[in-house]
Formats: C-alpha cells, sequence, structure tokens
C-alpha cells in the first residue's frame, strides 16, 4: 500500500493540511500571463518559487515555461526588492525583448511590502522599459487563497494594466476562460467561430503550451492574446467570466475600469453548462445558434443513450479546482452519476453554496473547501464509503491503487500522462471525450478485475 | 578522447554571448563561463547570487534542504511550515524510490504524503507558532513516526518563528519521536547549495550518533549524496552486497532515519555528489575518525574504479579479489552493450548542465559511448566542485555564505575512533588514495571545452545554435526548450522516468537511453517536406 | 559572559541609558560589547563619538561581499566593542528579518567567541517589538537578561507590560528572564513609587532610578556620553551606581505581567489618572 499510513479513522485537523487538493497562488499569476502574446511572467521573490512554478507547469504541459524571477537573497529580504526588481526588468528587457513583462508577488516580498506600483514606476522613470513596451503586475501572497486566487489576480493584473476605455462599443465579446487546457481555449474560441460570433479570449495559453515543434525554441509562441486585443478589450460590448473563481473578479474589474458589461457562466464542461454558454453567445451576440452546434449537441446526447447504462448509480469522487468541480459534478449528475465526495483547497464560501445546490439530489454527497480540505480527507472518505470512480488530479493515483479503483484524470496537474493538453474538455465536444474516458476506466477496470466467467467480449 | 576538430571556437563563442548582456552583467556572467585547460585549470567563478530577470535553472536554499536531502527518508515526516506552495511543489517530484517493504516493523513509508502548515494571512500577522505546534501534534496523534522535521519557508523566516524551540519542546514532551527543524528559508544563501549545508548541519546535530547498533559484516561502510534517483541506490545495493561489503547508511536514498542514527557505526564513508553532503562527511571524520574519500558510480569504469578503492581501503586480499570477480562477471554484459551501440554514438556531442555532480559523473558514461562532452557546468556546485577541493583555501566567503552556520565540530569524547593510524592513512595515501579529496569536474574535461556555471536560458540556447550537440543534459524546465530546437534533451534530475543509470546495470540503461533518444526517427520529421523543395506555383485559368 | 537585553518604549532613552550604563561598566574595567538592533544604527554613537560605521547588514547588499569583523566591529569609549546590525529604510524591506540576519552573521564571525574575552553583551533594541524579529534577542541562546528602561508615563508603562508578555513567551523555551526596569525619569508625579509598585506587581525589582538631568542631553549634543562628558557630574555617578546594580544583580524572574485591568488600577492608585 502506498497511503498505508492513512487511517480509515477520521480525526479533526485543525492545523496539519496532508496532500494538499491546491497550490499557492503565483503559479496561476505565472499561467495567465503566458495567456498573452510576447509576455513574460516574472516571479518576485526567492528563485525557487520560480523554479517550482516552471517545473510544475512544465511537468503538465510538456512545453517550455519561461519567466524570470528577482532572486531575492537575503539581503533583499532585509532591504526590500527593488533593486532585485529592477535588475531584473532591465535584464529581461535586453536580453529577451517581451512585449510586456508580468510580475506577480510571491509571500516572501508580500511580507516585506514590497509596493510593485512604485517599483514599477521607478523602472519607468529610470528608462528601463523600452518606448513601447510595458510592465503590468499582480498581486499574489501565496497565503491567501490558492493557485486559482492567482490565476484571478493575474486576469485583474492584465486588466488593470492594459485595455482603455472606449466610447464606442464594438460588436466583439471578451471571454476569460479560466484556468483550464490550450485546448480548451482553442475549442472555446471555436465554438464562437462557429457561432460567428467575434470574440477576444484572454488570457489564451493555446498556441504557448501546446506549440508546434519547428527545430527553433521561440521565446513568444505564435499564441496568446495579442496586446492590442486586450487593450482593445475594453472597448467591446460584454464579458463572459468562464468560472466564478477564476474569472469573475477580472470581468469584474474591466467593467468598473472601463464599462463593458460581464455575465458569469460556470466553465462549459458537460452539457447543461455548454448549453448556458451557448445560449449567452446566442443571446448577446444576437446570433442564432447554427445547426452545425446543434449537430454537435445531438452527437452528445445520442452518445449518452448509448453509454447511460454503465453510468447510473456509479459513485464518484472528485477533487480539484471549484469552477471545474462545479461544472464536472453537474455534468456527473446529468448522466446518473453520484458525485459522493468533492473536495477543494480552494477556500470561498460560493463554492460551497453553490455545491449544495449541484448535489441537491445526492443527499449522501460530502463537500468541503478550504482549510484542511485535502486529499487525505477524501482518501479517509472513500474508506469509510467506497467509490467506483476518481476524477481529479495526478496525485490521486496512489488512492486509485491503494483503493483499486479507476481514475480519469482532469484538473491540474496532470503529471504522469501526455496528450492532455492536446484535447479539449469543454463544449459538446470536450464532454463526448469526458465520457469516452469515464467509460474505458470503468470498463477497463471491469475487464482487469471481474471474475474470468464475466468477460464479456460485446459491451 | 580529445576535442573533435573543426569546433567552434570557444572564446570567441563566450564573448559573442557576453555581447548580449547589459554591461554589468556581462561582467559578472564574464567570469562564470571559462574556456577549460585541464593542465592549468582556470578560476571558474560560482556560487554567488544569480542575475534577477537572467532566467537561471537554480532553485532555493528551501528546495535543497527538503526536497533533496531529507526527502527521501522515508520514515520521517517532513512538515513545511508556511504557505501551500513549497510542500507542494517538493510532494513526490524528484523520483526518489524507496523499498520500505510490506507493512511490519520497517514499514514506514511517508514519503507519498505531503504535509504542510498552509499558512493563511492570519497565521502571517499574528505568528505561526501555535499553528506549527498543533500540527505537529496532529503529525504525532496520527501517524506516530520516528521523527518530525520541521522547514521553514520564506515568511517563517520574516515574521520569526522560533521553530527550533517548538520542536525542541514538542520533543521533549513525546518522549519517543525526535523532533528537529531546518531554518532553510528560500532566500537564504544563493541556490540550492545553501540548503544542502543546512540539511548536513541538522542532520548532523540531531540524529547521527544515536543510534549504537553495528550492522553486521566485516566491510561496513556508508553511501554519501547517493539519492536513489530512478532506483540508482538500488542497483548499487545490489552491487556491494555481491560484492560482500555492508551498506550501513545511505544519505539518504532509500534511507530510513535509523540507519542515520547509526550512520558513525561504519568504518569508511564514500562520498558520491560532494557538493550535497562533503559537510556531512567531513563533521563525521572529526566527530567519529571515520576517514571519507570521492566514489563515482556513474560510468561503468569509474564504478569498477571506485569499488577497487573501496576494497582497498579494507586492505583485504578475499575482498580485494571477490570484488574483481564481480567486476569481471559485470562487465562483459556492459562491454557488449557498448561495442553494439557505440559505433551509433561515436564522435557526437553532449553538453550537461545540472545539479552539482552530475554533470561531472555523467561526462563518464558519455566517454564510453565514444562521445565528447564540449560544454558543461552545475546549477549550484562551488569552486571546488569545478576545480578540486586544493582550492578550498582560496575561496572567497561572502555574506550569503556567512549566513549559513558553520558547526565547529570536536573528537567525541568516548566515541572517537581513528578507524586507520596515521600510518596506515599514509601509506593508503603513496599508494594513490586520495581521502577528504576531490579533483573537481575540469581536471577531466577536454582542453578547450567550455565550462559555465549558473548558466542561463540565453547561453544555453546560443550553445545549441553554435555546437549542435546530439544531446543536452539539464532539468525539467530546459527539456523543451531544448527539444524545440529539434536537440533530444535528457533530464539528468528525473532521468525521464527512467534508470537507474549508477553502477554496471545502470551503465547499460544509460547507453540504450542515449542510443534511443540520439537515434530517434522523430528528429528527422521537424522539417515538412515542402520546406526543402521549391514551391510548386501554379495558376488554373478560372472557367 | 552576560548577554543583556535593553527593551522599551521607543523615545524613553533605552539607547542613551545603555551607553552611559556601558560607559559605567567599562570604567569598572569590563570588557563589553554592545550590539544596536535599530535600523537607524544610533545605538553607538555617543561610545563612539558619532562615528558612523559600517553595518552588519551593509554586508549584505549589492554583491553580498565577504564580512569581515574587523570592518564592522569598532571600539569604542573604554574599549567597548560597537556593532550597529543596520537595516532598512523606512518603509521598505523587512527589518526584523534583518535582527535576525545580523545576529547569526556575528555568531558566524565569532563576535562571541570567548578569546574575545567579553565580560558583557548588550543587545539594544528598536522600541516596539512588532514581530518575531525584535524578539530575536531574547530567543534561546541570544540575551539572558533583560531590563527594561521604563517611565512614569502611562504610554511607558503599557509597553513595559507587553514586553514582559513577549519574555514569559520565550522564558519557558529560551531561558530568558527579567533582571528589573529601570526607571529613566520624565519627572511625572510619585513616579518612583509607581514604578517600584508596578516591579513588585509583576514580580521583579525598580533596579536603578535614573533622575532626570539636561546633563544627559549637553552630553549627548557633544556625542559623549555623560561619564565620558562629565566624569565628576552627579548624574555620572548615577550611571555608575546603574552599572554596578547590573553587575551585582542576583534577581532573576519570569514577569507575572498585568491586565489592563491592572495596570489601569495601579494608574488610579498613585495618581496620574485623577
Amino acid at each position: 500500500m502506498l497511503l498505508r499510513h492513512t487511517p480509515t479513522e477520521i480525526k479533526e485537523r485543525e492545523a496539519l493540511t496532508v496532500n494538499p487538493a491546491k497550490t499557492c497562488q503565483p503559479i496561476g499569476a505565472m499561467y495567465a500571463a503566458l495567456g498573452i502574446h510576447g509576455c513574460m511572467p516574472h516571479s518576485h521573490g526567492s528563485q525557487g518559487c520560480c523554479s517550482y512554478h516552471r517545473s510544475a507547469l512544465t511537468r503538465h504541459y510538456k512545453e517550455p515555461v519561461m519567466a524570470g524571477t528577482s532572486s531575492f537573497t537575503e539581503g533583499a529580504s532585509v532591504f526590500g526588492g527593488q533593486a532585485n526588481l529592477l535588475a531584473a526588468i532591465d535584464t529581461l528587457f535586453t536580453v529577451y525583448s517581451p512585449d510586456l513583462i508580468a510580475v506577480h508577488t510571491t509571500c516572501l516580498s508580500e511580507t516585506i511590502g514590497d509596493d510593485l506600483n512604485q517599483i514599477v514606476g521607478k523602472a519607468q522613470e529610470d528608462g528601463l522599459i523600452p518606448p513601447g513596451k510595458r510592465v503590468i503586475y499582480a498581486s499574489t501572497p501565496s497565503y491567501v487563497g490558492s493557485h486559482v486566487t492567482g490565476f484571478s489576480n493575474m486576469v485583474k493584473g492584465i486588466v488593470r494594466g492594459l485595455p482603455e476605455k472606449s466610447a464606442a462599443k464594438s460588436d466583439k465579446l471578451n471571454i476569460i476562460p479560466g484556468w483550464v487546457e490550450p485546448s480548451d481555449m482553442r475549442e472555446i474560441k471555436r465554438l464562437a467561430k462557429e457561432m460567428g460570433v467575434p470574440v477576444t479570449v484572454f488570457p489564451d495559453t493555446s498556441g504557448v503550451l501546446d506549440n508546434a515543434m519547428t527545430g527553433r525554441h521561440e521565446m513568444y509562441p505564435k499564441g496568446g492574446t495579442p496586446v492590442a486585443d486586450i487593450v482593445a478589450s475594453g472597448g467591446n460590448k460584454h464579458t463572459l467570466a468562464l468560472g466564478a473563481f477564476a474569472s469573475e473578479e477580472g470581468a469584474k474589474a474591466l467593467e468598473v475600469k472601463c464599462g463593458v458589461p460581464f455575465t458569469t457562466l460556470d466553465l462549459p464542461i458537460g452539457i447543461a453548462a455548454t448549453d448556458r454558454f451557448i445560449q449567452k453567445l446566442s443571446v448577446i451576440s444576437g446570433k442564432p445558434v447554427p445547426e452545425s452546434i446543434a449537430d454537435e449537441r445531438g452527437r452528445l446526447v445520442d452518445l449518452i443513450t448509448d453509454m447511460q447504462q454503465y453510468f447510473w448509480g456509479k459513485r464518484v469522487a472528485l477533487w480539484g479546482d471549484p469552477d471545474q468541480l462545479v461544472a464536472l459534478a453537474e455534468f456527473l449528475v446529468d448522466i446518473d452519476m453520484r458525485p459522493v465526495y468533492v473536495v477543494s483547497g480552494t477556500p470561498g464560501k460560493a463554492f460551497a453554496e453553490r455545491m449544495e445546490k449541484v448535489l441537491a439530489d445526492i443527499p449522501e454527497a460530502k463537500c468541503k473547501n478550504g482549510a484542511s480540505a485535502d486529499m487525505f480527507l477524501m482518501h479517509q472518505w472513500i474508506k469509510n464509503g467506497k467509490v467506483d470512480l476518481l476524477m481529479g488530479n495526478t496525485y490521486g493515483k496512489y488512492i486509485a491503487r491503494d483503493e483499486a479503483t479507476p481514475l480519469v484524470r482532469v484538473g491540474f496537474p496532470i503529471l504522469d500522462r501526455v496528450g492532455h493538453t492536446y484535447f479539449p474538455l469543454v463544449g459538446y465536444a470536450g464532454a463526448i471525450r469526458l465520457l469516452e474516458r469515464i467509460l474505458n476506466a470503468l470498463l477497463d477496470h471491469k475487464d482487469a478485475t471481474c471474475p474470468e466467467t464475466q468477460v464479456e467480449l460485446t459491451m | 578522447m580529445s576535442m573533435p576538430t573543426k569546433m567552434p571556437d570557444a572564446a570567441a563563442v563566450k564573448e559573442s554571448i557576453l555581447a548580449k548582456y547589459p554591461v554589468k552583467v556581462a561582467k559578472k556572467r564574464s567570469k562564470a563561463m571559462v574556456v577549460n585547460d585541464p593542465g592549468a585549470v582556470p578560476a571558474v567563478q560560482a556560487n554567488v547570487r544569480t542575475v534577477p530577470g537572467i532566467i537561471s535553472q537554480r532553485g532555493c536554499c528551501y528546495a535543497g534542504c527538503k526536497g533533496v536531502v531529507l526527502g527521501p527518508t522515508r520514515d520521517i515526516i517532513n512538515i513545511t511550515h508556511g504557505p501551500i506552495g513549497c510542500g507542494f511543489y517538493s510532494w513526490l517530484t524528484r523520483r526518489n524510490q524507496t523499498d520500505p517493504g510490506e507493512v511490519g516493523p520497517d514499514g514506514e513509508n511517508f514519503m507519498m504524503y505531503c504535509f504542510s502548515t498552509d499558512m493563511q494571512d492570519e497565521n502571517i500577522v499574528f505568528g505561526g507558532e501555535k499553528k506549527l505546534r498543533a500540527a505537529i501534534q496532529e503529525a504525532y496523534d496520527i501517524f506516530h513516526p520516528k521523527a518530525i522535521a520541521v522547514f521553514a519557508t520564506c515568511p517563517v523566516g520574516l515574521i520569526g518563528d522560533d521553530i527550533h524551540a517548538i520542536s525542541r519542546e514538542m520533543k521533549e514532551k513525546f518522549g519517543d519521536c525526535n523532533v528537529f527543524a531546518f531554518s532553510c528559508e528560500g532566500y537564504k544563501g544563493v541556490s540550492q547549495s545553501a540548503g544542502h549545508h543546512i540539511a548536513n548541519n541538522q542532520i548532523f546535530k540531531h540524529v547521527i550518533g544515536r543510534g549504537h547498533t553495528r550492522p553486521d559484516g566485516r566491510y561496513v561502510m556508508n553511501m554519501l549524496g547517493e539519492y536513489n534517483i530512478g532506483g540508482d541506490a538500488f542497483e548499487l545495493e545490489r552491487l556491494l552486497e555481491s560484492c560482500g561489503i555492508t551498506l550501513n547508511a545511505t544519505f539518504s536514498g532509500n534511507s530510513t532515519i535509523g540507519a542515520f542514527e547509526n550512520a558513525h557505526m561504519a568504518d569508511l564513508n564514500v562520498v558520491m555528489c560532494h557538493r550535497s553532503i562533503n559537510y556531512v562527511a567531513d563533521m563525521i571524520e572529526k566527530k567519529y575518525g571515520i576517514p571519507w574519500f570521492k566514489v563515482n558510480f556513474i560510468g561503468a569504469e569509474s564504478t569498477a574504479k571506485s569499488l577497487r578503492k573501496i576494497a582497498q581501503y579494507f586492505e583485504d586480499p578475499v575482498l580485494i579479489e571477490r570484488v574483481e570477480k564481480v567486476i569481471a562477471e559485470e562487465l562483459a554484459a556492459v562491454k557488449a552493450a557498448a561495442e553494439e551501440i557505440r559505433p551509433r554514438t561515436e564522435g557526437k556531442l553532449a553538453m550537461l548542465f545540472v545539479g552539482g555532480s552530475r554533470a561531472h559523473h555523467y561526462q563518464d558514461l558519455f566517454r564510453e559511448l565514444g562521445m565528447t562532452s564540449v560544454a558543461a557546468g552545475y546549477e549550484f556546485a562551488h569552486r571546488d566542485d569545478y576545480e578540486g577541493r586544493r582550492v578550498l583555501p582560496t575561496i572567497q566567503v561572502d555574506a550569503d555564505s556567512r549566513n549559513i552556520e558553520e558547526l565547529k565540530v570536536e573528537k567525541d569524547p568516548t566515541e572517537y575512533a581513528p578507524r586507520k593510524t596515521t600510518d596506515e592513512m599514509e601509506t593508503l595515501v603513496q599508494h594513490g588514495y586520495e581521502f577528504n579529496d576531490y579533483d573537481g569536474m575540469m581536471t577531466e574535461m577536454e582542453k578547450g571545452a567550455l565550462v559555465i556555471d549558473d548558466i542561463s536560458h540565453y547561453e544555453m540556447e546560443r550553445l545549441i545554435e553554435t555546437y549542435h550537440p546530439a544531446v543536452f543534459c539539464a532539468g525539467i524546465k530546459e527539456k523543451y526548450c531544448v527539444q524545440k530546437m529539434g536537440v533530444p534533451m535528457k533530464q539528468l534530475h528525473s532521468y525521464d522516468y527512467g534508470g537507474p543509470y549508477a553502477g554496471f546495470r545502470g551503465a547499460v540503461n544509460f547507453y540504450r537511453d542515449i542510443d534511443r533518444m540520439v537515434n530517434a526517427k522523430v528528429w528527422k520529421l521537424v522539417r515538412p517536406p515542402w520546406q526543402d523543395t521549391p514551391r510548386i506555383t501554379a495558376t488554373y485559368a478560372s472557367a | 559572559m552576560r548577554k543583556i537585553a535593553i527593551y522599551g518604549k521607543g523615545g524613553i532613552g533605552k539607547s542613551t541609558t545603555t551607553q552611559n550604563t556601558v560607559a559605567g561598566l567599562a570604567e569598572m574595567g569590563m570588557k563589553v560589547m554592545v550590539v544596536g538592533c535599530d535600523p537607524k544604527a544610533d545605538s553607538t554613537r555617543l561610545l563612539l563619538g558619532g562615528l558612523a560605521q559600517r553595518t552588519v547588514l551593509d554586508t549584505l547588499r549589492e554583491e553580498g561581499e565577504d564580512v569581515d569583523l574587523a570592518t564592522i566591529l569598532k571600539d569604542g569609549y573604554g574599549g567597548v566593542s560597537c556593532v550597529e546590525s543596520g537595516g532598512p529604510e523606512p518603509g521598505v524591506g523587512c527589518a526584523g528579518r534583518g535582527i535576525i540576519t545580523s545576529i547569526t552573521l556575528l555568531e558566524q564571525l565569532g563576535a562571541y567567541h570567548e578569546s574575545r574575552k567579553l565580560d558583557y553583551a548588550f543587545y539594544d533594541v528598536l522600541g516596539d517589538v512588532v514581530c518575531g524579529g525584535f524578539a530575536m534577542p531574547i530567543r534561546d541562546g541570544k540575551a539572558q537578561e533583560i531590563y527594561i528602561v521604563v517611565s512614569g508615563e502611562m504610554m511607558a508603562m503599557y509597553a513595559a507590560n507587553n514586553i514582559c508578555k513577549g519574555i514569559v513567551k520565550y522564558a519557558d523555551t529560551g531561558g530568558v528572564r527579567l533582571g528589573g526596569l529601570i526607571c529613566n525619569s520624565r519627572k511625572v508625579d510619585n513616579e518612583r513609587e509607581m514604578i517600584e509598585e508596578l516591579a513588585k506587581a509583576i514580580g521583579t525589582q525598580m533596579i536603578h532610578f535614573v533622575p532626570r538631568d539636561n546633563m544627559v542631553q549637553r552630553a549627548e549634543i557633544n556625542r559623549k556620553t555623560v561619564i565620558e562628558f562629565e566624569p565628576t557630574h552627579p548624574q555620572a555617578d548615577e550611571y555608575r551606581a546603574l552599572a554596578r546594580k547590573i553587575d551585582q544583580n542576583k534577581m532573576f524572574v519570569i514577569p507575572k505581567p498585568l491586565s489592563m485591568e491592572e495596570l489601569e488600577k495601579l494608574l488610579v492608585t498613585f495618581g496620574i489618572a485623577n
């Protein structure tokens, strides 16, 4: 047994987190910044933070993740990080020529109280920022929220730094896609295109973290939202924030800054959430839903009817990030599965309230988020009442093996498989893929473990 | 082996790289890039601060302390005191394998677990001591471990939580659980190296010497600086066992806290990764009288050489003979593999930028494949790892290093027992033994090869463009940048989830992996065919 | 070697009292080191005659240049070794961390080594213990004795009581003890009685009552301690007396801090508040 020390008996813990279902803010800020074309993320703290974030993102995306660090030493911690950040801005622009640098803080620079606004102002004053280039920033203390909060805070930082107010509103929509895979962002853009709705998706890591192999390392790959598009986003008609946790704050900030109204939707994972997304696109743009999209949806419903017998009543344990979990749980309920355990390390009352509604018909469901909502607790729940399926990131593989339960990998990080960043989970196409993976996991498990007399050729 | 002819001029390469940098940066980086001369090893700047924004490979002190040295010990609970990130990122990401056996007295294994105090805003403002104390208590109540270690992250050092006092208090309270702490905040020192030193100090202070059990066996030694990445330590354990040598403690691959406690019961310390563990070797020698020397089990020839050195140290003809027999047996398979593969790798170029010893050790394996290491450097080493320990007296200690405690170690009044008399040691030295020594990487590299400390991303790209190596070795952050350039990249931290690469069987694994990498067909698929054929333009007249 | 930390509310006269007392100890032939733990780096000014010196933390700036005890340690009046931690400008960085760093560095450099044959090391700590770093001098292995400079003003007494809470926190683990209150008079009514009562209430002593005298300021303007500037002045004898009392002190306690109500009651009884 890999997790041999996890007892079945659950003791209340107040201080010790074991096997977290979250990580810290700055990595989310780094991921969001990578979704702007020509952007160099920069971590203002000890160099280990940057190294850890780049490594974790690289292990998930299997792509280069470039970012700078202020390389704090003890001296910088005592005297403040201004000198280091100024040096970093100079070095980054001189050596790596980004269009913009997106600085985020760390627990270290937050605790000593470095003021990024003032330091970036000083960089401007000292002529360290070349003409036409920019430095944007976000405050991302690691001891508040989670990696999702960091993503949200950097989106807010982008909004504070780039969009300009415009009297005339264009027909374009802004979409803040949340922390999803590059393939998901690509799919969101495809769906909008299919609908005939012009959109600016930001941040957009498609073409950055699933970039083509050309024999050259592009420091700034083709993808990412062009700065000009984000600047113009202040003059767009409406913003769709996908995911209350990752995207709403940014949309709100854009409304305050540039008067662009916004709507918060769930991540379009599964059939109902995708329906709402498509309908909203249609209502706001005034464009009818084309037949091609209705066909996609129809294929998904058809598939559910084909698979439904295997899903009915199956108990599922889920963990990960709140926006994903809300939509995923709703989808599982829609296909008659029972999401009985849900855990997210990301704090926020809104999540618990929302999940209560989603899981209203599953009275045995347990859901916990925030402090001490960790994978250790999840595992203990499972030990006290087995499930048929696990859905979450790679860290669930130990539970999966110990409890002989199939695992479908979704969320961040997925460290032990390759290819997950290439196929979307959002939209009808994403739901189709999700269903295929869920069914394969369930049936592969049955094939491998059922008595020989019950091995079926046709299923 | 020598440098292939028609190589770019290293000095010119260096100048062209430096030209890109701001003046001050160029001045600093210039001292970290030297053209090698194994006969008269030039000084290389190392273990100094990284230029902010330059994009370095380096991590932090916490990573070196918690991640590297303590991470591989299975029966200790490592609690990260800080916000969640540091604990999360160091959770199972280093591939240290361990074998606790089945559940039983020795079955403890906490390596799959991540423990953190997950500090929140209010813990930063009001102090985190209360939470840490409670977390230690909860860990003890739930898991009843033999030992609990506490690791400080950056903000803990700032708000001044006294992790040592709390650990002492809890240790006294429990009575049957050793609790100790590491002030390894990320900003300490200039790289992971500071964390190694801090880890060495605390293990020496709080763990080594607590036990009094010597394993059975005539030849009992410890192996220091071997972390069991990809099962390296398993392979070495097998090899040593077949030689009849008893491994007492390994620091710290496949290790237990109990083995550490008995480390002073061995008769010899051999050091693999000099950078991360030489402090413990030195301190054990001073306090207990156990000599140490450097070994290298990466590469078949080096493995054979190291085994012979160990056998000769024990000065027993029976052992020497048995070791020779093992070497002969094992080498047969290695030679066969090398002969088969070498025609496909001969003459190719390798580059290694990694760690504090691997960039040196792995050159032996490439040499055995007929490949030349044209450029190499470490991520967090010191000058002695490049130039050899002879330069130690000339290394200037700066404030960043001074900050790391230097333990004052004296002979233990009861336990000190020199394993060899002065005369015996002298005789061994006359026979070519180098105790307490390490010659460093540069004496074994070709003249004209480039040695670069703490390489930047920019420097790495320029090197690849200039030399077009057949394989580039570094870590996960570099992996895909290098491969985007069409060059296969070998991770020497995680081995790309392969290995083991240590010992004889490990060498064969490495040969095969390199063969596979440099000869994989995918690299020839990078250019689409139409890029190499003139574009056919044709227009059809519209009907 | 006895390691002593002087705490007290900001502006109470800690640095002045410390340096004058140290001058008294030096006169007695004691070998003393004063470690200034205030980013302003002005804790040794009177002993050094105003000499600006390189601080310990200066060595961490720029490239982390080599540290050498000789460059940061200056001998002042009576052979007193003076060293300043230094630290960041107000409003930036982390002064608390600065103190932790600098004391660690001094230990590494051998500032406390037996070979230096010190009788006393004094820490003069920034007024308010605002974060963990400022408690560094009372953590284990650092200062064993604390003296709190106080006056009859309410806020000074309030601060002294708070500092006692800090001492209690570290008394168990670090072994630190309170040696007494030093009353640096502000000519408040019933000041002596009130501080004596306060001392009694928290379980310690008022080790000395230092009367207010303009001579202290005059000496300060001349960048000197009173003992050096006007050795025959009665105020010089007050500091000599304080030095002697500290040298002979045997009363080291874990204080019993008062509740806010108790403190207020004390003030009412002794006149300030009525």
